[in-house]
């Protein structure tokens, strides 16, 4: 135990496989799933009066799961062996596959997210697996699984230092002599390293982690009544309640007694189907939204979550495309409020990766939005940005929806509307489940101007601004057609200009912080 | 291989082509409108379901049962106004090439018009299936990041697609910036 402390980890510069043991942990899931199968399968179509023969279909299943585990375990492990990756100064190379080799490269330059995910027996045993997204097409991230903890919190760290521009630091830190672990892998320096679920950030690297600033944490009993008022929740309980009603009501009126069991079935089927797709929905919710921790740090914002299986997330600065607030009816009176927000690379799971708080009150959310934009570009930020969460029509400078928007808006119109900082465009939107999305015009990928048949008789027109692939969609419907124009041609400008004042790639560069020996262009 | 010489590209003027998009129209700028190739070509995809189908449709009315007149009449009615949206859409097509920026329009009854920013383009696609180089004709899309950018234009006389995507692409990694 005292060994481990005196060990500094760093990440390889020459190919290293993934550890040892990833095979292992991922035949587990088969030999889980066997076992599954046959709780699920066996005992119930055994005949409980040949005890006997019971007997012998359980060994039979339990051999047959043993066998699939050792097949998925070898296939594990010749995949294992061709299963490589190093980090360079420049990008983080992984050669996988065995009859179809593929080399694949994340560019460093083009860094998006770094995330550390730990599943269960991960966190038991001290294993990790690390996910680097960077900006290109689907599948260009790497994913590494699994290495120890320990590793994968070196290789993160000097993934983002080296992103960052710190190529100076990470070479003196390489020239101090600290050897890759994994490297050298023996039985004798695992047993000396092995700890039962080491606490993340608790081994030594080479490039010590960037110091966190933690913002916000999500309490437990908020998270679970936020749940229980969410709108999900909501509409589920009024489709239940919709559809006890309709089978009473219709049960009622016919008197035929078949029809009436036969709805109140019905019903009750329903009313069930629909209780568990809320259960295991806010299940999901829970699970991802425990323990929720937002914090800021040199490297960018981190945000790490998760009750069985943990996910550590960090997003370097100038890295998140689109930001959007949202509050459901019930939360209203508690002022809570969800963010989420869209990031370049995060293309699987959005909804696990992409929320930035599950739920805070407008200060929090107010601190979660100045850490991911902490250039608002108006001189009070805040007092906008909370303005425009709650307002309506023309408050807080918003260029609203006309009136004519009632006809094909009826709901919605009044809250709608768009305003232009310096640096961000707001749009304010949803009425029930008011809605707020913020986006920082450099971010903006294309715009386009739409209009439909019934738009045209009333002279409106709706704004599209297109962000990257994410849960946020930034769209300013019905605006009226002058107002729309003028708005399409100022955020072409707007975008134009803030693109040409962008912030370099390796951000800690811009700062002055760092000298980089060979700056980019 | 561009069997027909292609027109100069041609600059849209204040006409009947032009007119259903009148209510986005930034100062100074030159629109190309989608090549009337587009017309036929589309005219034919059209056809190869439609017609099989009035065909049929006649002659089952004239073997089996008059009542098919009335299909027929039905499909031909639904050709003949789907033909003249196709024309529609075609000559309501067109694009401009700004100083910074790509613009697309398109559609009559439900009409858009994209900006694409040089600077955002990841790459430039060329495309043209068998119906389109007969007709000496491509589609040049344009890619960004963002997955709801519909920046394709259909159209584009062939020998003019290779030029006008180098030209973009020369245009794109001059002001190419990060995500």
């Amino acid at each position: 135990m005292s060994l481990e402390d005196e060990r500094v980890y760093s990440a390889p510069r020459e190919w290293v496989h993934v550890h040892p043991v990833s095979p292992v942990l991922g035949g587990w899931a088969a030999f889980a799933g066997v076992v599954g199968l046959w709780f699920y399968n066996g005992p119930a179509k055994a005949d409980p009066g040949q005890p006997r023969e019971l007997h012998v279909s359980i060994l039979l299943l339990a051999g047959a799961a043993v066998v699939a585990a050792i097949v998925a375990i070898g296939v594990g492990y010749v995949s294992w062996w061709f299963h490589t990756f190093r980090i360079t100064d420049e990008a983080v190379e992984q050669r996988k596959g065995w009859l179809f080799r593929q080399q694949k490269q994340a560019r460093l330059d083009r860094l998006q997210a770094v995330d550390v995910v730990q599943p269960l027996l991960g966190r038991i045993f001290g294993f990790a697996k690390i996910t680097i997204e960077v900006a290109g097409g689907s599948k260009s991230g790497i994913e590494l699984h699994f290495l120890r903890l320990a590793d994968a919190e070196a290789l993160r760290n000097e993934i983002l230092a080296l992103a960052a521009g710190f190529r100076a630091d990470v070479a003196s830190a390489r020239d101090a002599g600290h050897e890759h672990v994994a490297k050298e892998f023996s039985l004798r320096t695992e047993a000396e390293s092995f700890r039962l679920a080491p606490a993340p950030g608790s081994a030594r690297t080479s490039i010590a982690a960037a110091v966190e600033r933690p913002l916000v944490a999500v309490p437990v009993p908020r998270l679970l009544l936020s749940i229980l008022l969410s709108w999900g929740t909501i509409a589920g309980a009024i489709t239940m309640l919709v559809v006890v009603v309709a089978s009473i009501v219709v049960g009622l009126l016919v008197p035929d007694v078949n029809v009436v069991g036969a709805l109140f079935g019905g019903g009750f089927i329903g009313v069930l189907t629909g209780i568990g797709g809320m259960i295991s929905s806010a299940l999901k919710t829970l699970n991802h939204g425990l323990n929720f921790r937002l914090g800021i740090s040199r490297d960018g914002v981190r945000i790490a979550h998760g009750l069985l299986e943990t996910t550590r997330q960090t997003v370097p600065p100038g890295r998140v495309q689109a930001v959007s607030f949202s509050q459901s009816l019930l939360w209203r009176r508690r002022d809570w409020w969800q963010v989420v927000i869209n990031v370049a690379g995060y293309q699987d799971n959005q909804a696990q990766v992409s929320t930035l708080m599950p739920v805070g009150t407008t200060p929090e959310a107010l601190l979660a939005l100045w850490a991911v934009l902490p250039d608002l570009g108006d001189p009070d930020a805040p007092g906008t940005v909370a303005r425009a969460l709650v307002g309506q029509g023309g408050d807080g400078g918003f260029i609203p929806s006309p009136p004519a928007a009632r006809w094909v808006d009826p709901w919605q119109w009044r809250r709608r509307g768009v305003r232009a900082t310096d640096t961000a465009l707001l749009i304010r939107s949803g009425r029930l489940v008011r809605k707020l999305t913020v986006l920082p015009h450099e971010r903006t990928q294309s715009l386009s101007l739409r209009q439909g048949p019934l738009q045209r008789l009333l002279g409106l027109a709706t704004v599209e601004v297109h962000s990257t692939k994410g849960v946020v969609k930034p769209v300013a419907h019905h605006l009226a057609v002058a107002d729309a124009i003028e708005l399409l041609d100022a955020q072409a400008t707007r975008a134009r200009q803030r693109r040409s004042l962008q912030t370099p790639e390796q951000w800690m560069v811009k700062v002055g912080i760092s000298e980089v020996r060979d700056a980019r262009e | 291989m561009a069997a027909t010489r292609s027109r100069p590209t041609r600059v849209a003027r204040p006409g009947w082509h032009t007119s259903g998009m009148t209510w986005f129209a930034p100062g100074a700028v030159a629109w190309t409108a989608a090549s009337r190739r587009l017309i036929p070509a589309r005219l034919i995809s059209l056809g190869v379901v439609l017609v099989p189908a009035l065909a049929a449709a006649v002659v089952g009315a004239i073997l089996l049962t008059p009542f098919l007149w009335w299909v027929a009449a039905a499909i031909a009615v639904l050709s003949a106004w789907s033909s003249w949206i196709t024309v529609r859409i075609v000559l309501a097509h067109g694009w401009a090439e700004r100083d910074d920026d790509l613009l697309v329009k398109r559609g009559r009854m439900w009409r858009s018009v994209t900006v694409v920013p040089y600077g955002r383009m990841q790459y430039v696609e060329v495309t043209a299936g068998p119906l389109a180089r007969a007709f000496g004709i491509a589609t040049v899309q344009l890619h960004t990041a963002s997955p709801g950018t519909d920046a394709s234009l259909a159209g584009v006389p062939a020998d003019d697609a290779a030029r006008l995507r180098d030209r973009l692409t020369s245009r794109g990694e001059a002001r190419l910036a990060g995500l």
